[in-house]
This record gives C-alpha cells, sequence and structure tokens, in this order.
C-alpha cells in the first residue's frame, strides 16, 4: 500500500496536471521515451530515438511491435496517433506539443511522423513527457472528444483495477512487453494531511510513503528513522526547482545592481538548514542539477560582504535601509518558513542594509497577478513536464516582444520579471537546434547571463523521497521525480 | 380554521420561501467565486502554460464569456435540474455530489447519534443532584467539548488512537485492500444489506474515530441544552403541580418535565444536522473522510465553479428540507406554537 497526499480528479492523461496523477499515469502507461535516474534517456514504446530529416523539421519515429493495451488491441503508428492528437484537442498542457508540433501521422504501421514547426533537439525529452502517453483508440472511441476520468486503459506495466479519488487498485498487466512488476499489485491511498501521512507509514498502517505534500519536521523525522533501520529511504532526482523572481522593471528592484546584491543576500546552506532541515538542498542554477548544463553553478553564493558593498553601490547602507517586500504563497508551509528565515537571517547580517517585509498570498491568487508585476518580489517553484533543460529555462527567460531590457510579453512577462537581455531571446531560440556539448555551453551561458541580470535568484532544488517499511525493497525513482512503482517488492530490505 | 389547515398554510408558506432562497444562495456563490482573486485555469496550471496557451483553455472551458451570459447558462441549467460539469475533469456534478454526499451523511448521522446519547445522558445525569459534582462534571464536560477546537482534538484523538496505540485506521473511509458495497452510498447500510461482514466490519472502522471525535465535540451542546431546560422545567408550576399531586419524583421527571425539556433540543438537533452536512470540514480534513465538505474544499482550491455552486446549492436545499422538517415537527409536538 503506497500513499500520498493528492487525490485524484481524472486519471485521463487528458486531464492530469498534478503530481499523483502523472506518479498513477507512469505506472499504468508507457511514454515514448523515459528517463532513468542518472538522466539517461531511453526509448520505451520507440523503437529507437526520433530520425531527424536534414532541415530537423520532420521527426520519424519507430515504435515497438511487441505491445498491446489492457484491452488486448495491439499499440501501433494508428493508436499513438490517436493519441496525441486527442492530447492536442483536449490535453490541458497541449501546449507542450502546439508549440512544437504541426501535424501527426502513420508514416507505416509501426512509424510514427511528427512535423515540427522548428527544429527541436530535446524531442525526445519532449515525447518522454507522461501526459502523451498512448491510450486505447477502441477503449476511447466514445470519448475522443471529451475525457474519460475514472477509467484508462494503456500499455502500462499495470493495469487499473480500481478507481476512486482517494484510492486506486493497481493489478500487473499479464500482457506487459517489458520487465514485469516485481510485486502482486499496489494500492495507492491519499490520506489529505501531513500528520495523517506520517502517522499512517509509523504505524504501519501504509507500506510506502511519498514525500510529496509532507512536512518537513515529519520528513526528518522519517529519515532519521530510515538511518535506525526502522525504514528504508529512497530519493529521487530533483525535478522541483524554488527560486525568487524579482520584478526587475520597477523600483526598487528596477537597479540591477541592486538584485545582484540581493542574490548575495542568500544564505541558502542556512536557510536550507533552518527550512528543511537540509533536505531542500541549495541550488544555484536555474536547471535541477541531475540534467545538463546545471553544473557548475551560475548564481553568486552568499557573499555578506559583496552584497553590502553593491548596496552601498546602488545608495543604501549609510544610515539609509533598502526596504524589501518579499511575497510567499501563504498555503506553501516551506514558502512562509523561507521567509521568516530569510528575514532574520538578514537582520542578522545586513541589517543597517536591507530589511524584509514579507507578506503571504494564496497560491492561485498570487499566479494571476504575477503577469501584471504586482509583486517586487515572490518565492515560487518550478517543475519541468519533462526532463530537459529548456522547460526550466524557456518559459522563465523567453521574451517575445521586448523594449531594451524589458520584456513586454512572453514567458518573462508572465512569470513576473519583465527581464530580458538583447540577444537572449535568439541564444534560447538557438539552443532548440543545437545538441551535445555545443548546446550545453550556450545553455550555461544563458544562465550567466541570467544570473548577471538577477531577476530570478535559484535558492533550493526539491529531490522527491519515499520512505518503506523495512520488509520492503529500497524505492526507486525514475528521472521524472517518480517513484517506480513496479520496482517495490517485500522480503529485500 | 382548523389546526390542520393552519399546519398546511404555515408549510407552503415556509416552503413558498425556499426557492427564493435557493436562488439567492446560487447567485451569491456565483458572484462571489467571480469576485475572488484567481480561476480555474490559474489552479490548474499556474505559471507553467505560456499566456496564449491559458487563454485558449479558458476558451475551452467557457469562462472567457461575458459574466452575465455564464450566469445565464447557469441559471438556466439549475432550472433543468443540471448542475454542470466539473472544470477539472469534466465529469458532471451531480455524480461528485451523488459520490460524496452519502459519505458526509453517514458520519454526520452516526456523530448525531453519538452526540444525542452522550449528550443527553451527560445532561439527564446530574438532575438528581442540582450543584452536586456529577452536575459540575457535566457542565464541566459541557463546556470542555464545546470550546476545543476540532482540528486539534481530531488530531490528538487521530494521534492516539491510530499512530500509538494503532487500533484504528489514521483516515480514509473504507480499506483499500476491500472493494467497497455499491448500493446507497452508505457503506455501512450497504454491506449490512449485503450482509457481508468484512465489508462492515472494515467501513465501521474507518469511520469510529470521526464520528466519535465529530459526536463528542458536538454533545456538550446538547448536555448544555438539556441540563438547563430540564432544569427550567423542573422548577416550573405544572411540575409543582404534579409533585403536590403525590406523584414519584421518577414519574415527575420522566412524564411531565422531560418532554417538554426536549423541545428546545429538537431544534437544536435540526440545526446541528444541517451544520454537519456541510459543516464538518476540519474533521473530513483530518481523517481524509472524502465527504462533501472536502470535496468543497479542494473545489475551492481548484477554482471548479461548478462544483463549488453545486456542493453550494445542494447542501442549501438539504439544509432548508431539515429546518422546516423540525419546524414541522416541533409545531406538531407543542400545542403552544400558533400558526
Amino acid at each position: 500500500m503506497v500513499a500520498n497526499k493528492s487525490s485524484l480528479d481524472s486519471v485521463d492523461p487528458v486531464d492530469v496536471t498534478s503530481f499523483a496523477g502523472t506518479q498513477l499515469l507512469s505506472a499504468i502507461g508507457d511514454p515514448l521515451y523515459a528517463s532513468d535516474a542518472a538522466g539517461q534517456l531511453r526509448p520505451r514504446l520507440a523503437a529507437a530515438f526520433p530520425q531527424l530529416s536534414a532541415g530537423g523539421r520532420l521527426a520519424r519515429i519507430p515504435l515497438r511491435r511487441d505491445v498491446r493495451f489492457h484491452d488486448g488491441t495491439p499499440f501501433n503508428a494508428a493508436a499513438m496517433v490517436f493519441s496525441l492528437q486527442r492530447f492536442r484537442a483536449l490535453g490541458k498542457l497541449s501546449y507542450l506539443l502546439d508549440d512544437r508540433i504541426t501535424a501527426i501521422r502513420a508514416s507505416g504501421p509501426y512509424e510514427l511522423e511528427l512535423q515540427l514547426k522548428r527544429p527541436y533537439s530535446a524531442l525526445a525529452a519532449l515525447l518522454s513527457s507522461i501526459n502523451l502517453t498512448p491510450v486505447s483508440p477502441a477503449a476511447y472511441r466514445q470519448h475522443a472528444r471529451r475525457s474519460l476520468a475514472q477509467r484508462f486503459v494503456g500499455t502500462g506495466a499495470y493495469t487499473l483495477a480500481g478507481y476512486s479519488p482517494q484510492q486506486q487498485k493497481l493489478l500487473p498487466f499479464r500482457g506487459y512487453w517489458g520487465e514485469p512488476p516485481r510485486n502482486r499489485g499496489i494500492h495507492l491511498v491519499t490520506l489529505s494531511n501531513s500528520t495523517a501521512l506520517f502517522g499512517a507509514l509509523v504505524s504501519g498502517e501504509v507500506d510506502v510513503l511519498i514525500s510529496q505534500g509532507l512536512e518537513s519536521d515529519q520528513q526528518r523525522a522519517l529519515a532519521q528513522r530510515a538511518r535506525l533501520g526502522q525504514l528504508v529511504e529512497g530519493v529521487g532526482p530533483a525535478v522541483e526547482i524554488g527560486y525568487l523572481t524579482l520584478l526587475s522593471d520597477r523600483a526598487p528592484l528596477n537597479q540591477q545592481l541592486l538584485r545582484q546584491a540581493v542574490a548575495r543576500s542568500l544564505d541558502r546552506r542556512l536557510i536550507s538548514e533552518r527550512v528543511s532541515f537540509g533536505m531542500r538542498a541549495p541550488l544555484q542554477s536555474l536547471v535541477p542539477p541531475p540534467l545538463p548544463s546545471a553544473t557548475p553553478p551560475s548564481w553568486p553564493g552568499y557573499s555578506p560582504q559583496q552584497a553590502r558593498a553593491l548596496y552601498r553601490r546602488a545608495g543604501f547602507c549609510q544610515g539609509r535601509r533598502l526596504n524589501l517586500p518579499l511575497t510567499f504563497r501563504s498555503n506553501v508551509p516551506a514558502d512562509r518558513l523561507f521567509a521568516l528565515t530569510w528575514q532574520a537571517q538578514l537582520r542578522r547580517d545586513l541589517d543597517d542594509c536591507v530589511s524584509l517585509e514579507i507578506d503571504g498570498v494564496e497560491s492561485t491568487t498570487a499566479y494571476r497577478q504575477l503577469e501584471k508585476g504586482a509583486f517586487p518580489m515572490i518565492l515560487l517553484d518550478w517543475s519541468g513536464d519533462y526532463p530537459d533543460p529548456d522547460i526550466y529555462l524557456l518559459p522563465m527567460l523567453a521574451c517575445a516582444k521586448a523594449s531594451g531590457s524589458r520584456c513586454l510579453a512572453g514567458g518573462s512577462a508572465a512569470f513576473g520579471s519583465f527581464w530580458t537581455a538583447p540577444g537572449l531571446q535568439r541564444q534560447l531560440e538557438a539552443t532548440e537546434s543545437l545538441q551535445g556539448a555545443a548546446r550545453q555551453q550556450l545553455l550555461q551561458t544563458i544562465q550567466r547571463r541570467a544570473a548577471h541580470g538577477a531577476a530570478y535568484i535559484p535558492v533550493w532544488q526539491v529531490a522527491p523521497r519515499a520512505w518503506a517499511q523495512p520488509s520492503i525493497s529500497r524505492p526507486e525513482f525514475d528521472g521524472s521525480g517518480r517513484l517506480l512503482l513496479q520496482a517495490l517488492s517485500r522480503g529485500t530490505p | 380554521m382548523s389546526r390542520r389547515r393552519a399546519l398546511l398554510r404555515y408549510l407552503a408558506g415556509r416552503l413558498a420561501l425556499v426557492p427564493l432562497m435557493l436562488w439567492l444562495i446560487a447567485s451569491l456563490v456565483f458572484l462571489l467565486l467571480r469576485v475572488a482573486p484567481g480561476d480555474p485555469i490559474d489552479a490548474l496550471l499556474g505559471t507553467r502554460a505560456p499566456l496564449e496557451a491559458r487563454e485558449a483553455l479558458r476558451q475551452q472551458l467557457g469562462l472567457d464569456q461575458p459574466l452575465l451570459v455564464q450566469y445565464g447558462h447557469y441559471l438556466g441549467d439549475l432550472l433543468q435540474g443540471q448542475l454542470g460539469t466539473s472544470l477539472t475533469n469534466q465529469e458532471p456534478v451531480a455524480a461528485v455530489i451523488g459520490r460524496s454526499l452519502p459519505a458526509s451523511l453517514e458520519l454526520g448521522l452516526v456523530a448525531l447519534l453519538i452526540a444525542a446519547v452522550v449528550g443527553l445522558a451527560v445532561g439527564f445525569s446530574g438532575i438528581a443532584r442540582p450543584e452536586g459534582r456529577l452536575d459540575l462534571a457535566g457542565r464541566l464536560y459541557g463546556i470542555g467539548t464545546y470550546a476545543l477546537p476540532p482540528f486539534w482534538a481530531a488530531m490528538v484523538v487521530q494521534l492516539v488512537f491510530a499512530v500509538w496505540l494503532g487500533w484504528l485506521p489514521v483516515g480514509g473511509r473504507f480499506p483499500a485492500t476491500l472493494v467497497p458495497p455499491s448500493g446507497s452510498g452508505f457503506y455501512l447500510l450497504d454491506s449490512l444489506l449485503r450482509a457481508n461482514g468484512q465489508q462492515f466490519w472494515g467501513a465501521l472502522r474507518h469511520l469510529v474515530l470521526p464520528a466519535s471525535t465529530l459526536g463528542l465535540l458536538l454533545s456538550g451542546v446538547f448536555a448544555n441544552a438539556l441540563r438547563l431546560n430540564l432544569r427550567r422545567s423542573l422548577d416550573s408550576d405544572y411540575v409543582e403541580a404534579a409533585r403536590s399531586r403525590g406523584l414519584s419524583e421518577r414519574r415527575v421527571v420522566l412524564r411531565h418535565a422531560l418532554p417538554n425539556a426536549l423541545l428546545p433540543v429538537l431544534t437544536i438537533t435540526g440545526i446541528t444536522v444541517a451544520s454537519l452536512i456541510g459543516g464538518a470540514l476540519l474533521i473530513e480534513v483530518t481523517y481524509s473522510w472524502p465527504g462533501v465538505a472536502f470535496r468543497l474544499q479542494e473545489a475551492i482550491g481548484q477554482r471548479d465553479y461548478p462544483v463549488v455552486q453545486g456542493i453550494v446549492v445542494v447542501v442549501a436545499g438539504l439544509v432548508v428540507a431539515v429546518s422546516v422538517l423540525v419546524d414541522l415537527v416541533v409545531a406538531l409536538l407543542d400545542p403552544r406554537i400558533q400558526f
């Protein structure tokens, strides 16, 4: 029995946007490609990586021939076309494809052909998004134009044998093409609060607990129990980052000097320790470390001396103190702790230069007001829909329309920073067609430029964790930070 | 006019107000949801989708239409008995409510039973010796349970009985390893009708902690209400007259004072039932109980307008129905009430 916090509204890939939904889909569905915990991308339902045309705008993807859906019908290119087109028509995240792909065709019984808007070197990573998992055309015939919330017929290692928003029952799919699950089935249960989740694992009511939504002190208590051998802990690759957005087109943070000072005023190590007992590791990149271009860090570390010098140059610290407003999401416990801790840290280290004025806003309200430039500085988080640096950098830094270093429209404006730099958009676009070392180099250049602009300040990375009873095998994760349910087994402590 | 006709007229008058009340509530909820910052797209996608994609989804869900048009559609659907479909998964709102309302009703009814039995027992216990130890303990119990914050009490109960002692489940409504009984949605009843002991035991084990917590927290109200009304009745002239006729104290209390003291308790029961249908939020959240209050809280977080509107209207309808019923019963039982 595996427990987590968020309940499910739907198991249809076109509806799923939550962690609980993608966690379930990853067990009952298969993507075309998947990345492992080391960040290595491998074909799953695809037989090989995409073969690109000379101009890079046409991608052919050979598909496996030995795959069947849970209803016994064969998986083939027509099924993949049906699923992708259905996702484009109904998907809440349909922009993932709309922004990249103009046409989807079956160029053979087992070959998928994608017409791209422009060359995209991270196409395989994009196609590793679990929302793009195929569904059986036969089972979804009546639901080609509407979602099917409570049933799922895909190709994954498990079949969905029972569904309610709070409980799902998974049974191994006998006709699975890949390695069969190491267990006889999984019960996924939702408990709505952190204390109940913690209690359920400690009392032995559940076998495995996923860290999503679990409060920091309870995570620490479970980690301590794991160190004592009372539980088994597994840690996955970080896919979620926490970062600050600084409003760069209005006073006071329209001064780059001040933004750079703020970037050096953040004692990430201390904050990580106080807020999450070190479990949210400090981050000096907008891309989480398992992905390329995350290292070496582009953002400067904590340096009160350098920060003070910059504040002085901006006219502060000499009897004049900068009052810096920080907004945090009031419904996210870690955000509140971050705000309080940073406020205290600044009072301790730079009290004569800067003072933090903190204010909480409910997350949904905050998201709506970001694009209106309502927050001089706000703490947010971000998880990529697929494991590639592109999905972290592009949304925050893209700018469709700019006036000097002010972004008027595009991702940067939508994220509330309104910051851009001359030529940055061209560099972002160039990364889409580059590959290998050249791409990595350019991604690092972009990050260095963003760090210099200091309109975003990475704070921490959140690695998913899971704890299991000692009689269960150590929890393992895939490259997208999801627990591999099929790898759980009893009797292998 | 005969008493029966007067009663029917009274009832018709009360029922005539119901549509107006429901329209007001439905309109108010509709308006308040739209005034609140953020919409379903912000709740669903946060910052992740480009502006154009968010606008496209807003259009797809009909949220780009003028407010009056949306209101017109909403009222039109409501008049035809349609509550709309959820914005998060396109599931009919009636199905969402149909799944969660029995859970809330089951929890509420069992909690009410516990509250009534415990509350009335405590309220009655001190009556033999007013201001005695038992009476004092009953008063303390009434004030204490009423004053306890429900979420705190629920967490302590959960910690002791589920985590430390491991006697009962931490949360949820039914064991994940069993298939829930189908039927009315009342698991205790459904499993009893099917004579399935395993299902009944599973449902009961999950119900014990939330229902006991809720019931005991409410029992103080019943205890205090009964104690005060019984005391007032025992001091009244008709009780004095009964005593002077030589009736035993037991007969005086049970036959003369108690029935009159229970009438206000009946009104309190009605109000409690009404508040339990949608108001046990903290208990439902703490125990992961998938009732309407829990679903309403989720829907508000998701800004799922049709689900919020549907739940509020249905719960309001039930509350109105229960209060009309209680008024009617009290009017029938109490000859002093004039129509």
